[in-house]
């Protein structure tokens, strides 16, 4: 898929969609194979916000049972149908994050030092397009234009839900240089994708 | 200013708002002039939209098989649950229909009311049982000098850690059913006020284990912590990495 033009990219949307509507008439059969084909990209991340392979795990448990109580909710939510599962995972994630808290504020200082590892591995975009709507693709392609530490900021500004200070704390960077990627970064990928809109 | 007269500049703030970086009066502005404005309203739709796709492009992590077991079970609970609820509203529905008068829907309540009733005093028995043993245990026990229950998540108590001044150690005895694998160590910390994590030591599998400590180990320490760790603990010197499973007050026995 990555190798062709958006317009043209096969899409599995419709495979998926058709299982979320049997989800929401209690198939659990269809629960099932959306879990087999859904849950390690899920599960990639729920590792991603939240860091910790248990509360992943938890947080994926979560989003499949949000899934088999809200399917019949889907199609009017108009989003490609692993967004809305992202969607749901992230929001779990969040909600996981934020009750465990207390817990994070005694092992700030491990918490840092994890964070500093993200930004270390300098990594290529390491996005896996598999199943990803033309969106993501073309959120994919705009996101390989940026500079790694920009698009690290800005990922972890999204799926972690953090503020420019928050970033800048636990980054260890000067708040004005988190600023800077951000703003930089956004312009980068308002010019990009404007280009797929 | 009228904003969607600076396309670009729209378009830079309803990326900023759909990131989650725009807050405070700006992000409040910002919603005030989305709920006038329809194209400034579009504008923000599309970027959340665009954003949301972020969740589609991560790499993906196999997650361990019981966590598909652990949905289906919740799942299949809720289902006899909800067949059980389905079974007693239709006897209710037949009895009520037998029965006109309102009587027999007193009388089903009273015999519902004796289960509740009886279930609820043997649950009391059993407690007052366990924790005159688990007492009996605390008391008769030689030379407790202090005494945690650490609790899980969930608040179950699931390890049971007693010092002995007189052996000087901690004797740290597991409860609960967790498992922490065997990559994992579990590692203990007295958590001091002001100052950071000290660790007393790494627990291997046993269901009983005993740590040598001296009283200025526990002495003021209120809180003890368990934390998650890489096989045989974090470096000597090294403060917890892992996450905290298990925790609770030190508690000074007195008597």
């Amino acid at each position: 898929m990555p190798d062709n033009p958006p317009m043209t990219a096969p899409s599995p949307d419709a495979e998926l969609m058709a299982l979320i509507d049997r989800i929401g008439h209690r198939d659990e059969a269809a629960l099932r194979q959306l879990y087999d084909r859904t849950a390690p990209k899920l599960m990639g991340l729920a590792m991603r916000v939240v860091r910790q392979r248990e509360w992943a795990e938890d947080v994926l448990q979560e989003a499949f049972l949000t899934v088999w109580r809200v399917a019949g909710d889907y199609r009017a939510s108009l989003s490609p149908p692993l967004a809305w599962l992202g969607l749901i995972v992230r929001s779990r994630a969040l909600d996981l994050l934020r009750r465990r808290t207390a817990d994070r504020a005694q092992l700030t200082q491990e918490f840092d030092e994890l964070m500093a590892d993200t930004l270390e591995s300098d990594a290529p975009n390491p996005a896996d397009t598999a199943d990803a709507s033309e969106q993501a693709w073309a959120l994919h392609q705009c996101l390989s234009q940026l500079e790694s530490k920009q698009r690290e900021v800005v990922s972890l500004a999204y799926l972690r839900e953090m503020s420019h200070g928050e970033l800048a704390e636990q980054l260890k960077l000067p708040l004005g240089t988190v600023k800077t990627w951000i703003r930089r970064g956004l312009e980068k990928l308002r010019i990009c994708m404007g280009r797929f809109a | 200013m009228k904003l969607t007269a600076h396309p670009e500049l729209l378009e830079l703030l309803a990326a900023s708002h759909a990131l989650g970086t725009l807050r405070g009066g700006a992000r409040r502005r910002f919603e005030a002039l989305a709920r006038e404005q329809a194209p400034v309203r579009a504008a923000a739709l599309v970027w959340q939209s665009r954003l949301a796709s972020m969740t589609e492009l991560q790499s993906p992590i196999v997650p361990d098989a019981a966590v598909w077991t652990r949905i289906r079970n919740i799942i299949d609970a809720e289902k006899a649950q909800h067949a059980i609820e389905r079974q007693r509203d239709d006897a209710n529905a037949r009895a009520a229909a037998a029965t006109p008068q309102p009587q027999g829907g007193w009388l089903r309540s009273l015999a519902l009311w004796r289960g509740a009733t009886a279930a609820g005093a043997l649950a009391t028995v059993l407690a007052v049982v366990v924790g005159l043993n688990l007492r009996d245990q605390l008391v008769n026990a030689p030379a407790v000098q202090y005494v945690a229950v650490l609790s899980d998540d969930q608040a179950a108590a699931s390890m049971l850690v007693t010092f002995d001044p007189k052996k000087k150690q901690l004797v740290l005895q597991r409860v609960g059913s967790y498992s922490e694998g065997s990559d994992k160590s579990l590692q203990l910390w007295a958590l001091a006020p002001g100052g950071a994590p000290r660790s007393l030591g790494v627990l291997d599998n046993a269901p009983a284990l005993r740590l040598a400590a001296s009283e200025s180990d526990v002495h003021q320490v209120p809180t003890l912590a368990v934390t998650l760790e890489a096989k045989g603990g974090v470096p000597p010197g090294s403060g917890p990495k892992g996450p905290v499973v298990f925790k609770g007050a030190l508690i000074e026995k007195t008597i």
